[in-house]
């Protein structure tokens, strides 16, 4: 196999590990901003978003996929036995806990004055976070969020342990054998990978800073 | 039926203070028994030296702080019984900070209209009009589409106080509306202060703007160490106040403005 089959080849895996890291930091951030607001505004509450942090960061996700995957997946083959569903889970509620500590910084950063400002209109605790917090948090967060998405897409390869999905890492493998190549499949992959993860991390960070320029923060 | 908008009977309010360490923690009784009654139309203006707890009171009027004890009433409601609806209350009270505080993502309109639309519900034209008339009444249209951060300090104070008018409130609190600005932008605000007076706007003002009380206020309240020490009109307290703490303060505040 020449070196444009095997780029070939590992194109192919593309799509699934596009799929994973994007899904996953949907689900991150779906799940990790409710996080993040509940930690500041909730204070009664925020033990069990410490609690949440501490567990879904301090476990290896190689672990977690495993255990779900393997462990629960026999027992509760829906959702559990879907190797991509998984993946998606552990990831995306890892990523969670991961910007739901970003998140936090950047309500600091934006200060409790725009809270109370929104309070002072007449909007509750709730709508105001949704209509004043949230859009300037997510300005506010964009260099943390650039490098959380690069950190999924490269956490995507952990899939490759559930061995059914056909993403990078698993046709890195795959063409390890197949081209009877150990150089030419990595050296192609990492390219593929670092293609994955700058040119969006940069396009986040350059976007942010745009954003933030505009509204002073 | 009351004959107030607005209500204060013997409000307290403390908060503390952390230091870095435990015994540096102080307890500041920013609010001590303050009483006061605002009628429709009324103009009322609090000043005193800084740190006296003016800000902390007014904060407790539109419940931003809740009192520790005493009662606000908002026309016949009291905001400090159980179980009432504050956001419905803020609702119809307009608040000015002294740091401004406008929304930061969003434009001079876009401030203005937040509330109209979401917190009033008003359809989607309506509230542009009116967001646009609040606009107009202090005259700054020409900053519609502006974000915050291209703005001069009086111009986002003005569209500051277009917020808290937009939505027809029953009354108005200023928090030293202009004491963050530069001495040379506070003429623009104080000008669109005097026109809301002269269409008989109900206004509590924390400023210590001497010559705009003089003109527009009706009356005077010196605050000091948590308390109301003196009320009266502007005539008053600029011929001859009773108290010795108020007859300082006044000397003080008018050397000062004849200085500038």
């Amino acid at each position: 196999m020449d070196v444009w089959q095997q780029l070939i080849f590992l194109l192919g895996g593309v799509p699934a590990t596009l799929s994973i890291s994007i899904i996953s930091f949907l689900i991150g951030i779906a799940v990790g901003l409710p996080l993040a607001f509940i930690r500041v505004y909730e204070k009664e509450i925020s033990f069990v978003v410490d609690a949440y942090e501490k567990l879904w960061r301090g476990i290896p996700e190689i672990v977690l996929m495993l255990f779900f995957f393997f462990g629960l997946g026999p027992y509760f083959p829906f959702p559990f036995g879907s190797a991509f569903f998984v993946a998606c889970f552990v990831l995306g509620l890892r990523s969670a806990a991961n910007q739901s500590l970003i998140y936090r910084g950047a309500i600091h950063g934006v200060g409790d004055e725009q809270m109370i400002a929104g309070i002072s209109v007449g909007f509750s605790k709730w709508s105001a976070i949704r209509h004043i917090m949230v859009p300037q948090v997510f300005t506010y967060s964009t260099p943390g969020l650039g490098s959380e998405y690069a950190l999924l897409i490269k956490d995507s390869a952990y899939a490759y342990v559930l061995g059914s999905i056909s993403e990078m890492m698993k046709r890195i493998t795959d063409l390890r054998y197949m081209a009877g190549d150990v150089i030419g499949p990595y050296v192609l992959g990492a390219i593929l990978y670092i293609a994955l993860t700058f040119p969006i991390a940069f396009a986040l960070d350059r976007w942010g800073n745009k954003r933030k320029k505009k509204i002073g923060l | 039926m009351t004959d107030y908008v607005m209500e204060a009977k013997n409000v307290y309010k403390s908060y503390c203070i952390k230091g870095e360490e435990k015994e540096e923690s102080k307890i500041v009784e920013a609010v001590k028994d303050v009483s006061l009654q605002i009628r429709k139309g009324d103009i009322k203006l609090i000043f005193g030296p800084s740190g006296s707890g003016k800000s902390t009171f007014l904060r407790c009027m539109a419940m931003l702080d809740i009192p520790d004890k005493g009662e606000i009433y908002l026309g016949d409601e009291c905001l400090t019984a159980k179980g009432v609806d504050l956001n419905k209350a803020r609702a119809r009270i307009g608040f000015v900070f002294q740091h401004i505080y406008l929304f930061r993502h969003l434009t001079a309109l876009g401030n203005v209209e937040l509330a109209l639309r979401q917190v009033l519900k008003l359809p989607k034209a309506e509230a542009r009009k009116r967001a646009m008339d609040a606009l107009a009444e202090v005259k700054i249209t020409e900053c519609a589409t502006k974000y915050p951060s291209q703005m001069s300090g009086g111009q986002a104070q003005r569209v500051g106080i277009a917020r808290a008018i937009a939505r027809n409130p029953d009354i108005i609190l200023l928090d030293e509306p202009t004491s963050a600005l530069d001495p040379e932008l506070t003429g623009e605000v104080i000008d669109t202060l005097r026109d809301l007076a002269k269409e008989g706007t109900t206004m509590l003002i924390v400023s210590h703007e001497m010559p705009f009380a003089k003109e527009v206020a009706e009356e005077m309240i010196f605050y000091d160490e948590g308390h109301v020490v003196e009320t009266g009109p502007p005539s008053l307290f600029f011929n001859a106040p009773n108290t010795d703490r108020a007859k300082q303060f006044m000397t003080r505040i008018i050397n000062r403005t004849t200085r500038e």
